[in-house]
């Protein structure tokens, strides 16, 4: 099968008064038609930089893209910038970490969700008001027609967050970037947010690609996971095999920092000791070396290719959990 | 707009309204001409019969003149802030939506002419463009305050494209941007809807306060002799009566008065804007 969005040797570096900072490096992403794939990452891992590249956002003098990135039959990366737009909202399109900043503040909510489709399907004013009342009620917010009246300070986050999915979803786009949609919600509307899209996936029949740092967000919402580590691709599988059988210790550190329900109060949670090696001198090795329980020599004297399993679970590292290599 | 203003705005905004009330009904008004002179009652004083606020040494008579300048003072201060206003948003705008190199070079130049003094520069430019080839001959006077209104705009350009500037500046990094362009729209799309209405209330709040600079800097040109020579402004009365400040008093502070009424009322209502639109920011 082939895929609707297919990395290549993608790299994104920025120009830094220090030297060059290596944000993305050389990472291989396929998104099947119809699939979610979850990018998961802390802070500084790339995750964000990687998506924004991959959509051509990234229009500051300072950055440079590097790598193929075919989207749907056009390789985006030697298009002109016209047909790189003709993909954006009836191609793909984005949701937002804070849909605080995402919306403005100075238009109506009608004015926002009917923009796109005014000037991407060239609709009339009155029948974009209709469908955006329409899109307004896909994405579960009651009172449609009253809430295209209000300004976006009058809503509350979660409901903020429909209204961008609402935009997003506009032109029916065939893959959605959705990154970190969930960070700066609450934990109940986190969890209404994302069924909402697990819900629009199925009947739109929508690709997503899923940013997050929560590995337990990804665990029901994704079919593949790819998890990033100082702008790498450090395990990638699909997202049952990940969790039956991780590869990578940097998976499996994160995974033992989520607290759990069932762990016994009053015991410290389990952080990541130390931090991203510094993206401008990168140290040699594995750049998980120095925070790694299991590191032997090897690991900071050479830096690992990605190995695969024979089921095709990839994996950036010396010695796998598991065992092998 | 004025709704939860304080007292010394209201009172501010109603003196701006009454004042352009005035230039605008002035020729109607039962008053005498501001261009003749009464010799029956030279430099009268205020509540005099027939002149409500005297007369100057000469005889005319001033709220006359204080009308009928304000036509000239206002039209000068709000035409060119209206185009210098709207160049340098459409500079400043372009500019910081564009960035790289363009920007770079706009900014140096608003900041080389912000360098040089309001003053100065009004100056300069009064002095180079409104001359004739043979000095004898008077440049004619409808010539001379399009002068006027150009040197002005080309003062008021920089000040308004820097805000407008550094507004456009913040607001295209709100991710509002990000989102309308991964939605497909075009940049002038994306300029018009996205950032022009959240640029204007800066726009708006600054220009307030430029027309008040703008109504000093005429003053201070009049005075300085390449101001309005025909017909009358505030500058011109302030300018044509310095010499006879100790004779009659009261024909140097009835246009001083005006003045410095207005353009503490454009600074009120202007700095009122402003603090509207920081509380609005804050309120998100």
């Amino acid at each position: 099968m082939t895929a609707l969005l297919a990395l290549r040797d993608v790299s994104v570096a920025f120009d830094t008064p220090r030297g060059s900072l290596q944000a993305v490096r050389s990472v291989d992403l396929d998104v099947p038609a119809g699939e979610s794939v979850g990018v998961v990452g802390e802070s500084g891992s790339g995750k964000t930089v990687l998506c924004r590249g991959a959509m051509g956002l990234l229009t500051t003098s300072n950055a440079h893209r590097t790598g193929s990135v075919v989207f749907d039959g056009h390789d985006l990366s030697v298009a002109p910038r016209d047909v790189v737009r003709e993909q954006f909202g009836t191609g793909m399109s984005m949701i937002f970490q804070d849909p605080m900043t995402a919306l403005n503040p100075v238009r109506r909510i009608g004015a926002q969700v009917s923009e796109a489709l005014r000037v991407r399907l060239g609709m009339g004013k009155a029948d974009a008001m209709a469908r955006s009342a329409e899109l307004l009620r896909l994405v579960r917010i009651p009172d449609p027609t009253e809430m295209l009246r209000k300004f976006p300070y009058q809503l509350s986050g979660g409901m903020r967050q429909r209204v961008m999915i609402a935009m997003a979803i506009a032109c029916r786009p065939k893959l959605l970037f959705a990154d970190e949609p969930t960070t700066a919600l609450d934990v109940t509307v986190q969890a209404q947010i994302l069924e909402l899209l697990r819900d629009l996936r199925r009947e739109l029949g929508m690709s997503m690609v899923l940013i997050t740092h929560d590995l337990g967000v990804v665990a029901g919402n994704t079919d593949r996971v790819a998890v990033m580590y100082a702008g790498e691709v450090v395990e990638q599988a699909p997202t049952r095999a990940l969790f039956a059988r991780m590869r990578m210790p940097y998976t499996e550190a994160l995974l033992n920092s989520i607290p759990k329900v069932d762990q016994p109060s009053g015991q410290k949670l389990q952080v990541i000791e130390g931090r991203l090696p510094d993206p401008v001198n990168r140290p040699s090795g594995c750049g998980f070396a120095d925070r790694c329980p299991y590191v032997q020599p090897k690991c900071r004297a050479e830096h690992p290719p990605l190995a695969a399993d024979p089921d095709g679970h990839l994996y950036r590292c010396w010695y796998p959990l598991g065992g092998a290599r | 707009m004025l709704a939860r203003a304080d007292t010394f705005t209201r009172v501010a905004a109603g003196w701006l309204a009454f004042i352009a009330a005035l230039a605008i009904v002035g020729p109607v008004l039962p008053l005498p001409d501001f261009a003749e002179a009464d010799f029956e009652a030279m430099g009268v004083g205020v509540f005099s019969p027939g002149h409500l606020l005297g007369t100057d040494s000469n005889g005319y008579d001033l709220l006359a003149n204080v009308i009928a300048g304000s036509r000239l003072s206002l039209l000068i201060a709000v035409v060119s802030v209206g185009i210098g206003g709207a160049l340098g948003a459409a500079i400043g705008i372009a500019s910081a939506y564009r960035r790289g190199r363009a920007d770079y070079v706009v900014n140096t130049a608003f900041n080389i002419v912000l360098a040089i003094p309001n003053l100065v520069l009004g100056l300069a430019l009064v002095a180079v463009l409104a001359t004739t080839a043979d000095p004898s001959i008077p440049v004619a006077p409808a010539r001379r305050v399009v002068v006027l209104i150009v040197s002005l705009t080309i003062v008021i350009v920089p000040i308004l494209g820097r805000i407008a500037r550094g507004a456009t500046l913040s607001w295209t990094s709100r991710e509002f941007v990000v989102a309308a362009k991964t939605m497909g729209m075009k940049d002038l799309d994306i300029i018009r809807r996205h950032i022009v209405p959240n640029v204007l209330p800066a726009i708006y709040a600054v220009g307030v306060l430029a027309v008040g600079v703008v109504i000093v800097a005429e003053g201070a040109l009049s005075l300085l002799g390449v101001g309005i020579t025909e017909g009358t402004s505030w500058g011109a009365m302030i300018s044509r009566v310095r010499g006879e400040i100790e004779y009659t008093p009261h024909a140097m502070i009835v246009p001083v008065v005006a003045l410095a009424l207005t353009v503490i009322a454009c600074n009120q209502v202007g700095d009122y804007l402003r603090s509207r639109l920081d509380l609005r920011e804050s309120r998100l």
